[in-house]
């Protein structure tokens, strides 16, 4: 059983907790993951990833086992943090990239500036465009104890995501972890000119969404493929919410098969 | 010298509109629905709270007090500047006091521009205290609680060099660009009017008005919790070289006064906790968005329970809220104990509360102004001389 190694490492003076998983054998071509806005509960369901490839999780500054930044007020900082933080781990080849919700905006907008470091891109419902007939959820007003249902769409799922004390300590995470997000988007929660600038995204793409996301609608995938440059193919599943790597295995192995240059 | 020996007294108004929409758990606030509005009784509301207003400056109080609040039925000021303007025509000697515009609220140069308005046409009677606003007014205002703090203190730092500095200056700063920060008019008063920062008892908050020479006034915290920070204040402020007097701290308080105690209760009782039931009681989510409260300010709040929403008894709210039902004489001694406690010479008084009818209101603030504040003035309660 395959499992991520922590590490720290500082990067432009703020300390950042990278995750990482890759085959027994060693090697493997990198994969940079960027997580969604909540760093809480781990990326096991990520590791099936690690079979092939040397998988790193960085965990965004102001989120889980990563240290504040109060110098990061917008999604572009995020971009030039990541800029850095490819340097400090010497991925000078072209990587593959994966972003989920708030990362996969992240993710895009590297992809914008920094095109000739990835590879292959994956968007797993990406946040931060604007399409105003299918607007995402704003989750700020989404009330703590329902948060759960917009989050996944399987009852069983919704189950494990519900049960369990809630503790003054996971309040308090969580309230961090929303206040990092708050300082990025809490204005808008896209980016006005992502529309525009997404054409600068020449590289293979895949996009990823659950059919029944609640948080950002899958009507929006075909908004995204239609900005990009480059040719993208969308993957939809059925009876899958927003944490579409958690709700199906389904969602890493079509990964997987996009990155082995899969159809 | 006794602080009882300069005391003010401060009238406040909260402006409420009182006909609440029942069966809402989360309170009066930000997503309540404006329907509910009836614009012949807001415009008699704005009547009569003015009146009563007016009536103090008449009845001799050092200074009127209004402050702002936005959607919710908590407050019919979600312009406070305009309700002073208001007084100022109406009024001859009383300070007029904006206690007041979060500043993050607005462009900091305009409320430079507005207070200096204030000051000038009520010829020096104007004293602004600066809020960050509560949770609630984020969510109903385009604007990020996690960077507010930030803001805060820039739009200060623009408002001060905008009324000090010869203008026109310039203004390079995070969240401003000033290419000519050319305020007119100016302020009356100089360098400016008296300014205290408005706090909930967050560290940093009592730290910053300290080490600015700030003025701090806590609005709705517990006794104990409020005195802890006045002694923090003090301390701060003499590091930074600032001498604080009893003027600096402001104390807010309940009172209501009647012939007999019982009378007193049976008056005010049921407004007051009116008061504290339906207009300030709001939801967790609504008056704590991500990034409003400091983590560690956040930590002691939910180990101390406060979130726990719970009815609230008159025996818990009178021991954590400075409240005195009563006889003149038994306001006038509570109130003196509670500035000597506080070592402030300066205290807020709540006269209407709630759904306080217009008479109730006008008995109370003419019979505290006529039988608690000369007692407290000249000392003629014996008890307070037997004290002495």
């Amino acid at each position: 059983m395959i499992q991520f190694r922590k590490s720290d490492i500082v990067v432009d003076g703020v300390r950042v907790q990278v995750l990482e998983a890759g085959p027994r054998s060693g090697g493997g071509k990198p994969l940079v993951y960027f997580h969604g806005a909540g760093a809480m509960r781990g990326f096991d369901e990520l590791l099936p990833l690690a079979e092939q490839h040397r998988l790193i999780v960085p965990i965004h500054p102001g989120f889980g086992g990563s240290d504040d930044d109060l110098t990061i007020n917008s999604v572009l900082d995020y971009v030039v943090h990541y800029a850095s933080l490819f340097d400090q781990l010497e991925l000078a080849e072209p990587v593959d990239l994966v972003g989920h919700s708030l990362g996969g905006w992240i993710a895009s907008l590297f992809a914008v500036f920094h095109g000739h470091r990835v590879r292959r891109l994956v968007l797993a419902c990406p946040a931060g465009l604007r399409v105003p007939e299918h607007p995402s959820t704003d989750l700020f007003m989404v009330p703590p104890e329902t948060l759960p249902s917009y989050l996944v769409e399987a009852p069983a799922m919704l189950a494990k995501l519900s049960s369990g004390e809630v503790t003054v300590e996971m309040r308090i995470a969580r309230y961090r972890e929303m206040t990092s997000l708050a300082r990025v988007i809490w204005e808008r929660s896209y980016e006005p000119k992502l529309s525009r600038w997404l054409k600068r995204i020449a590289v293979p793409t895949l996009i990823l969404w659950g059919e029944q996301d609640r948080v950002i609608p899958v009507q929006q995938a075909r908004q995204w493929a239609d900005r990009l440059a480059s040719e993208a193919q969308i993957t939809t599943f059925d009876g899958v919410g927003h944490l579409v790597f958690i709700e199906t295995q389904g969602a890493a192995k079509r990964v997987e098969s996009f990155l082995n240059g899969g159809g | 010298m006794s602080v009882l020996d300069r005391l003010q007294f401060y009238l406040m108004h909260f402006m409420p509109y009182p006909d609440v929409v029942p069966d809402r758990p989360q309170g009066q606030w930000v997503d309540i629905p404006n329907t509910h509005f009836d614009p012949e009784k807001g415009h008699q509301l704005y009547k009569n709270y003015i009146d009563e207003l007016v009536l103090g400056d008449a009845l001799g109080y050092d200074a009127l007090v209004v402050n702002e609040h936005h959607s919710t039925f908590y407050s019919l000021m979600p312009s406070c500047s305009i309700i002073a303007g208001a007084l100022i025509a109406r009024t001859r000697q009383a300070k007029i006091c904006v206690f007041g515009t979060p500043i993050t609220l607005t462009y900091p140069h305009r409320l430079a521009e507005e207070y200096a308005m204030l000051d000038v046409m009520s010829g020096g009677r104007l004293e602004c205290a600066f809020p960050l606003g509560t949770g609630m007014e984020y969510w109903v205002n385009p604007l990020n609680p996690a960077t507010a703090r930030e803001r805060f203190r820039e739009s200060m730092d623009v408002l001060m060099q905008a009324w000090t500095q010869p203008g026109p200056t310039r203004w390079d700063g995070e969240f401003y660009h000033y290419k000519y920060l050319n305020p007119f008019p100016l302020p009356y008063q100089k360098p400016h009017p008296k300014i205290y920062i408005v706090g909930s008892g967050t560290e940093d908050t009592v730290q910053y008005a300290a080490e600015k020479g700030f003025g701090y006034s806590q609005v709705f915290t517990p006794i104990a919790a409020q005195l802890r920070s006045f002694e923090n204040y003090r301390a701060t402020a003499a590091r930074h070289g600032h001498t604080p007097d009893s003027e600096s701290i402001i104390i807010s308080a309940i009172p209501y006064v009647a012939e007999s105690e019982a009378k007193a209760i049976e008056e005010a009782r049921d407004h007051i906790l009116f008061y504290f039931r339906n207009l300030l009681r709001t939801g967790d989510q609504m008056n704590t968005p991500p990034g409003y409260l400091p983590v560690d300010r956040l930590r002691k709040r939910l180990e101390a329970g406060v979130f726990q929403s719970s009815e609230i008894t008159w025996e818990a709210l009178t021991s954590v809220y400075r409240t005195v039902l009563g006889t003149p004489e038994q306001v006038a001694e509570r109130i003196a104990f509670w500035c000597e406690q506080a070592q402030s010479s300066k205290i807020v008084v709540h006269l209407h509360t709630g759904d306080m009818p217009h008479w109730k209101a006008v008995k109370n603030i003419t019979l505290f102004a006529e039988e608690v504040i000369p007692r407290l003035r000249r000392k003629l309660s014996p008890k307070l001389k037997a004290a002495e």
